[in-house]
């Protein structure tokens, strides 16, 4: 669980750091801000990994729901809404300068080639964050206690990865693929505690 | 074109997507096709400068809205893009209340799994895309 919580102004400054300074999207700030968050001990894999499911289910863009979480988590409306706005302002105002004054940002071969090696370690950023999120699951091998019966935590993953990447290949849509994978887990036997699930998992009720 | 205006269509191709650049074709549909506001040219200049910019890809409707109406255009774009996060947290109170009862977190657990997948799904497409550019670039 968590260890510690940021003030106010740790978490928008932190927000505001790891979520606008790389190229690739929204899913590399989130993996920065897990690399930030849990370092500094304010969250811990658990909260992180049901944060990505909701994000995943929230419209619009992943890496806004992701922080307006972490604000709600700290510090409720008073850190969701600043959080928005330090995780979106700064990009939109680089986006609005270049739009207004219509640059030609892949003119020169040099920034195209910057611009190339950026999404790169953005893309490797992106598969490290899937690792992250995979890796609490893998790492537990708990079978069920003697006269249970339930599917503990890597064959869940298999079952339900191997049907995630099935979809995928077959076009599915990604709600769809989350959708699937959400009813497939429900139907497959959960343990009764926390046997055979991820260490520090936030299962007792918040 | 109304600012107002501008806030309801981009928040209707904001809110019916999951993604960054998901709303593209909704936003293709009502400012190009429909409403004529902005050409195909600019859509494309704004998801150029919207990838190649720091930060969330979908900034890019910060440029749809600056393009189809100046500076105001550009803010009701900040607050289409920004408006949808904050359903997050009735889905979040919603899942912490239920996440002790079993069936839940399974779904839960089944979601963070295919998150995951999804990622590699991305991750190699960044990767891939970029070893083409930088291999044109070479040649």
């Amino acid at each position: 669980m968590t260890q510690s919580a940021p003030s106010l102004r740790e978490l928008l400054r932190a927000i505001a750091y790891e979520a606008n300074r790389t190229v690739g999207g929204g899913l590399v700030s989130i993996e920065l801000l897990r690399r930030r968050f849990t370092a500094s001990g304010w969250l811990d894999a658990a909260s992180h990994g049901v944060f990505i499911a909701v994000s995943r289910f929230t419209p619009g863009t992943v890496v806004l729901a992701y922080v307006v979480m972490l604000g709600w988590r700290f510090h409720r409306w008073r850190g969701a809404l600043p959080a928005l706005a330090a995780a979106s302002v700064p990009a939109s105002l680089i986006v609005l300068a270049l739009a207004a004054t219509l640059a030609q940002i892949d003119r020169y071969a040099a920034v195209r080639a910057l611009l190339a090696v950026g999404i790169l370690v953005a893309g490797v950023l992106v598969l490290g964050s899937a690792w992250h999120l995979i890796r609490p699951y893998l790492a537990n091998t708990e079978g069920p206690p003697k006269g249970g019966h339930y599917v503990n935590s890597r064959v869940r993953v298999l079952v339900v990865g191997a049907i995630a990447v099935a979809l995928v290949l077959l076009g599915a849509t990604p709600v769809r693929v989350l959708l699937v994978a959400a009813v497939v887990s429900m139907a497959l036997p959960p343990p009764d505690s926390n046997h055979g699930t991820p260490e520090g998992v936030p299962y007792e009720r918040q | 074109m109304n600012p107002l205006l501008i806030y309801l269509l981009l928040l209707k191709a904001t809110m019916t997507s999951f993604a960054g650049m998901g709303s593209l074709p909704q936003i293709r549909q009502d400012f190009v096709e429909t409403h004529e506001a902005i050409s195909d040219e600019q859509l494309s200049q704004a998801v150029l400068v919207g990838r190649a910019t720091i930060g969330p890809m979908g900034a890019y409707v910060v440029a749809v809205g600056y393009f189809a109406g100046g500076w105001q255009g550009a803010i009701a774009g900040w607050l289409a893009m920004i408006t949808p996060a904050l359903v997050a947290i009735p889905i979040l109170t919603l899942i912490q209340r239920w996440l002790h009862l079993r069936r839940i977190r399974a779904a839960v657990d089944g979601v963070i799994i295919a998150s995951a997948v999804l990622l590699v799904g991305s991750g190699a497409a960044l990767a891939v895309d970029a070893v083409q550019q930088l291999l044109r670039l070479k040649s």
